[in-house]
C-alpha cells in the first residue's frame, strides 16, 4: 500500500528528481561523446554539469526595454512546475501528496509550463525569442490534446483521477499492455513539454536558440534545468500510468520503481537524438488528424471494459 | 585558491564558444570546429550564451562593427580570440581558457559593470582593439535605470541597435522616459506589443547574429507608434515603432524588420538577408550586398583554381574536397533542421575525408549517412514542400551544381548531395588530371568571373518570400551559397 505525505518525501522527491535529471544529462553527453569520436570516460560524461559552475559567475543580461517581472517569472516558473509535478508521482511506496486529482495536477503544472515558456519568449524583448516562445505555443497545442487523452485513457481504466489507484489498478496487466498507444503518445508528450530532441523547437537553431537564445547565467541555468527535469518528471509519470508501478517480483517496490523510470529515461534521450525537430506547422496537422483519433479510441477501450465489469 | 577561483577554473573547463566566420576563413573555421569537438567545447548559437567569442578568418573592416556587437552582448566572465590561420586554432584556444580561468582578470570583468574597467579583452594579440568592457561599464544608466533604463535608447536612424547597455552612447537623454512609461502604466496591451515587436525586430537580428544596419524603414515606425498614441519620439528603448501591412490573407499585421546575418550559426559568414516578416511568416526578402570583404582564399575551390592555373591536379583531389564540401553544407543543413546528431556525423566524415583517410575506410560511413538522412521520413516529411526550385528555373537563374541537378525541394537537394558524396568518396582516389571545366566545382561549374555562389545567393530572395521563418533558413541552408566564392568576386570585381 503506498503511503503519503511522510515529511521527509517533500525533501526526498526533488532530490530523486534532480538525480534522475542529472542521469539523463550524463547520458546524453556520453551519446554525444561516442557520436563526436571522444574517448568516453566518467570525466567526459560528467562535463556538461559544469554549466552549474558558470551560471553562477555569469553576469545577468541587460537588453533594452526586456519585460524583466515576466521574463524571470516564465524562467522560475518551468523548473518550479516540473518539481511540484512530482508531488503526486508515487514512487516505489511512497508519495509526497496523494491527491484525488493526481492526473489533473500533474496535467495543470505541465500546462503551466506553457506560460512560463511563453513568459521566457516574450521578456527579452527580442523577435527570435518571441519567436520561441509562440513555438512553443504551437507544440503545445499539436501534443496537449493527444496527451490529455492518453492521461484520461489510464485514469478511465483505473476509475479514478488518483495516481496510486492508477498503479494499483494494473495488477497483473499494466496499462502499456492494453493501452499501447496511449503510452506512446505520453512519451511523445514528455519530450515535446521538455522540449527536448525532436521537440526542441521552441529553442531551436535555426532561430538562434530560440527561447534560450537571450537568456544566460542563471536564466539559462533555470530553462535547461527545466527541461531535464520535465523529462525526468515525465519518464517518472509514466511508471505509475502505464508501467505498473512499483509492482514488479523479487525487488523492492522502490527499486522496481527506480528501474522502471531509469529505463523510460534512457529510452527518451535515446529517441530524443534519432530524430530531427519537427516542426510545430507539420506537427500540429499530424497530431490533429492522425494522433487524435486513435487517441479518442483508446478512451474508448478502457470505459468499454468498465462498462463490462 | 578562494571559491571564486574554483568555479571559474571549473566553468573554463568547459566554454561554450561563439565561433564566428569571416568570408576567407573557411579552412580556419574547419580547424576550430575540428578542435572544438575534440575537446567538448559547446558550440553557442548566441552571444548570450557563450563564454567565448572565437573568429576564425582574416580580418574584414566592414564585419567589424558587426563582431563588435557580438562581443558587447556576451556576459562576463568573457574572451575574445582571432585564428587567422588553422596551424593558430590550438594555441589560440589554449590561450582564451587561461584567460578565461585566469581569477585576477576576469573578475576585474565581473566587477567591471561597477568600477568602468571591463576590458577583457584588452590588449590580446590577434585581436583587433574592440574595447568590448567599455560599454557595459561605462554607462552608469544602465545601472540606475530599471528594467528598460533610458540608456538604451539610441537614435532609430542608427540602425536600430537599440543600444545595447553600451551601444553608442548618443541618445541616452533623449529616450529615457519610454521605457519606463511604458513599464510603470500603460496596461493597453496592444501599445506593448507595438513596442515590444519592435524591438524584437531590431533585437532578434543582434541577438541572432548582429548586423543590423540601418533599418529599411524608420519613418513607418513612428507612424505606427504615433498611432497608438504613445507621442512624440519618446520611443521605448530608442527604437521605433512596428508598421503594419496587409498579410497574404489580407489582414493588417505589424511588420517587423529582421535582418538576418551576416553572422549567424550556420549561415553563409557575411551573406545579410533583410527580411519583412508578419508573424514568422516572410512577406519580403531583400538581399545585401556581400560585405566588401575582399578574400581570394577559396577552400572549396582550389583544386579547381589550380587547375585553371596549369597546375597538375588529380580528380581524386578534387572529388574528395567536393565530397567535403557537401558534407559541410549537409551538416549546416542538419544543424538548422535541428539534428544535431547527425550533423556531427556529416562533419566527422567531412573532417576526415580532409585528412585524407583513405576511401575504403570512409566510404562506408558515407553510405551510413546516406542511408540514415537521405531515408529519413520524419526529415523528408518536415522538409518536403519547401523551397522548390525547379531545373528549368534554376538553369535560367545561371546555378548549374547540385541545385539544379535536384530540381526540386529541400529534400531533392539534400539527397542529391548525399548521393553526390558517395559517388565522390568512392572516385577520391583517381589519379586521372583533372578537367576545371568538365568536373562540377562543389557549387556548380567553375568559373572564376562568376563563381557558382553568385547564382546561388540571388535565387534566394525568391524562394523565401512566402516561407515560415524556420523554412527560410532551411531554403538557405539548402542552396548554401559559399561566402568565400561571393568574396572572391568581389576581389574580383574590385580589381577590375
Amino acid at each position: 500500500m503506498v503511503e503519503a505525505g511522510a515529511w521527509w518525501t517533500v525533501l526526498a522527491a526533488p532530490a530523486i528528481l534532480f538525480g534522475l535529471a542529472g542521469l539523463a544529462v550524463v547520458g546524453d553527453a556520453a551519446l554525444d561523446a561516442r557520436g563526436a569520436g571522444r574517448p568516453l570516460t566518467p570525466g567526459t560524461a560528467v562535463r556538461p554539469l559544469l554549466a552549474v559552475s558558470r551560471a553562477l559567475l555569469a553576469q545577468p543580461r541587460r537588453l533594452p526595454a526586456p519585460d524583466r517581472l515576466l521574463w524571470r517569472a516564465g524562467v522560475i516558473t518551468v523548473p518550479v512546475a516540473a518539481v511540484l509535478s512530482t508531488l503526486v508521482i508515487p514512487f516505489g511506496g511512497h508519495v509526497v501528496a496523494d491527491l484525488s486529482v493526481g492526473v489533473v495536477w500533474f496535467n495543470a503544472m505541465e500546462a503551466l509550463t506553457w506560460a512560463g515558456l511563453w513568459l521566457a519568449g516574450w521578456g527579452p524583448n527580442a523577435a527570435f525569442s518571441l519567436i520561441g516562445g509562440y513555438r512553443f505555443l504551437a507544440q503545445g497545442l499539436a501534443y496537449e490534446l493527444p496527451l490529455m487523452f492518453a492521461l484520461i485513457s489510464a485514469a478511465t481504466g483505473a476509475r479514478s483521477l488518483r495516481v496510486t489507484d492508477i498503479a494499483a489498478a494494473q495488477h497483473g496487466l499494466w496499462y502499456a499492455v492494453w493501452m499501447p498507444f496511449a503510452l506512446l503518445v505520453h512519451l511523445a508528450a514528455v519530450l515535446a513539454f521538455s522540449f527536448l530532441g525532436p521537440f526542441a523547437y521552441p529553442a531551436g537553431r535555426d532561430i538562434a536558440g530560440g527561447v534560450l537564445g537571450e537568456t544566460s547565467g542563471a536564466d539559462r541555468l533555470l530553462l535547461q534545468a527545466g527541461r531535464w527535469l520535465w523529462l525526468a518528471a515525465g519518464a517518472a509519470m509514466a511508471v505509475p500510468l502505464f508501467l505498473g508501478g512499483g509492482a514488479g517480483p523479487g525487488l523492492p517496490a522502490w527499486a522496481w520503481s527506480l528501474v522502471k523510470t531509469l529505463l523510460v529515461l534512457g529510452l527518451l534521450v535515446w529517441v530524443s537524438r534519432r530524430l530531427p525537430v519537427i516542426r510545430a506547422d507539420r506537427y500540429v496537422e499530424l497530431a490533429w488528424v492522425v494522433l487524435l483519433p486513435p487517441a479518442v479510441l483508446q478512451v474508448l477501450v478502457p470505459a468499454l471494459v468498465d462498462l463490462n465489469l | 585558491m578562494d571559491l571564486t577561483a574554483v568555479v571559474l577554473r571549473a566553468a573554463a573547463a568547459r566554454p561554450r564558444v561563439l565561433l564566428v566566420t569571416v568570408p576567407g576563413g573557411t579552412a580556419v573555421r574547419l580547424a576550430a570546429e575540428r578542435a572544438l569537438r575534440s575537446r567538448d567545447w559547446p558550440s553557442a548559437s548566441t552571444p548570450a550564451g557563450a563564454d567565448l567569442m572565437v573568429v576564425a578568418g582574416p580580418d574584414c573592416p566592414p564585419l567589424r562593427s558587426a563582431l563588435d556587437r557580438l562581443w558587447q552582448d556576451m556576459p562576463q566572465p568573457r574572451a575574445r580570440v582571432r585564428a587567422q590561420a588553422p596551424d593558430d586554432v590550438s594555441s589560440v584556444l589554449d590561450a582564451a581558457r587561461d584567460r578565461l580561468r585566469s581569477p585576477g582578470r576576469s573578475r576585474a570583468d565581473v566587477r567591471g559593470t561597477a568600477d568602468g574597467n571591463g576590458h577583457s579583452d584588452r590588449g590580446h594579440p590577434g585581436d583587433r582593439g574592440v574595447g568590448g568592457g567599455v560599454p557595459r561599464a561605462g554607462d552608469p544608466a544602465a545601472e540606475d535605470g530599471g528594467p528598460g533604463s533610458g540608456a538604451y535608447g539610441e537614435p532609430p536612424e542608427d540602425g536600430s541597435r537599440g543600444g545595447r547597455p553600451g551601444g553608442r552612447q548618443g541618445a541616452v537623454g533623449a529616450h529615457r522616459a519610454a521605457p519606463d512609461d511604458r513599464r510603470g502604466g500603460h496596461p493597453d496591451p496592444h501599445d506593448t506589443a507595438e513596442h515590444g515587436d519592435d524591438r524584437r525586430a531590431d533585437h532578434g537580428g543582434q541577438g541572432g547574429n548582429g548586423e543590423h544596419g540601418g533599418r529599411a524603414d524608420p519613418g513607418g515606425g513612428s507612424g505606427g507608434h504615433d498611432g497608438h498614441g504613445n507621442g512624440g519620439m519618446e520611443l521605448p528603448g530608442g527604437l521605433p515603432m512596428a508598421e503594419q501591412g496587409e498579410d497574404r490573407d489580407g489582414l493588417t499585421l505589424d511588420r517587423l524588420h529582421v535582418p538576418l546575418g551576416p553572422l549567424l550559426a550556420d549561415w553563409p559568414a557575411g551573406l545579410t538577408v533583410r527580411l519583412v516578416l508578419q508573424g514568422d511568416v516572410v512577406q519580403e526578402a531583400a538581399l545585401d550586398g556581400p560585405p566588401a570583404c575582399t578574400s581570394t582564399d577559396l577552400f572549396w575551390t582550389r583544386p579547381w583554381t589550380r587547375a585553371a592555373a596549369g597546375e597538375p591536379v588529380a580528380v581524386g583531389e578534387a572529388a574528395r574536397r567536393r565530397a567535403a564540401a557537401r558534407l559541410d553544407s549537409l551538416g549546416r543543413l542538419l544543424s538548422v533542421a535541428g539534428w544535431p546528431a547527425e550533423a556531427v556525423a556529416a562533419r566527422r566524415l567531412r573532417d576526415e575525408l580532409l585528412a585524407e583517410a583513405p576511401a575504403s575506410a570512409v566510404l562506408p560511413r558515407a553510405e551510413r549517412l546516406a542511408r540514415r538522412v537521405g531515408r529519413s521520413r520524419t526529415l523528408y516529411w518536415l522538409t518536403r514542400g519547401i523551397g522548390p526550385l525547379s531545373t528549368a528555373d534554376a538553369r535560367a537563374a545561371g546555378v548549374s551544381g547540385p541545385a539544379a541537378r535536384a530540381g526540386g525541394d529541400v529534400p531533392a537537394r539534400y539527397r542529391r548531395w548525399l548521393a553526390d558524396v558517395v559517388d565522390d568518396v568512392r572516385q577520391s582516389d583517381d589519379t586521372a588530371p583533372l578537367d576545371p571545366v568538365a568536373q562540377e566545382s562543389p557549387r556548380g561549374r567553375w568559373d572564376a568571373a562568376r563563381p557558382p555562389s553568385v547564382a546561388l545567393t540571388e535565387a534566394l530572395p525568391g524562394l523565401l518570400v512566402g516561407a515560415e521563418l524556420g523554412a527560410a533558413r532551411l531554403i538557405v541552408a539548402s542552396l548554401d551559397p559559399d561566402p568565400d566564392e561571393l568574396a572572391f568576386r568581389r576581389a574580383e570585381v574590385a580589381r577590375g
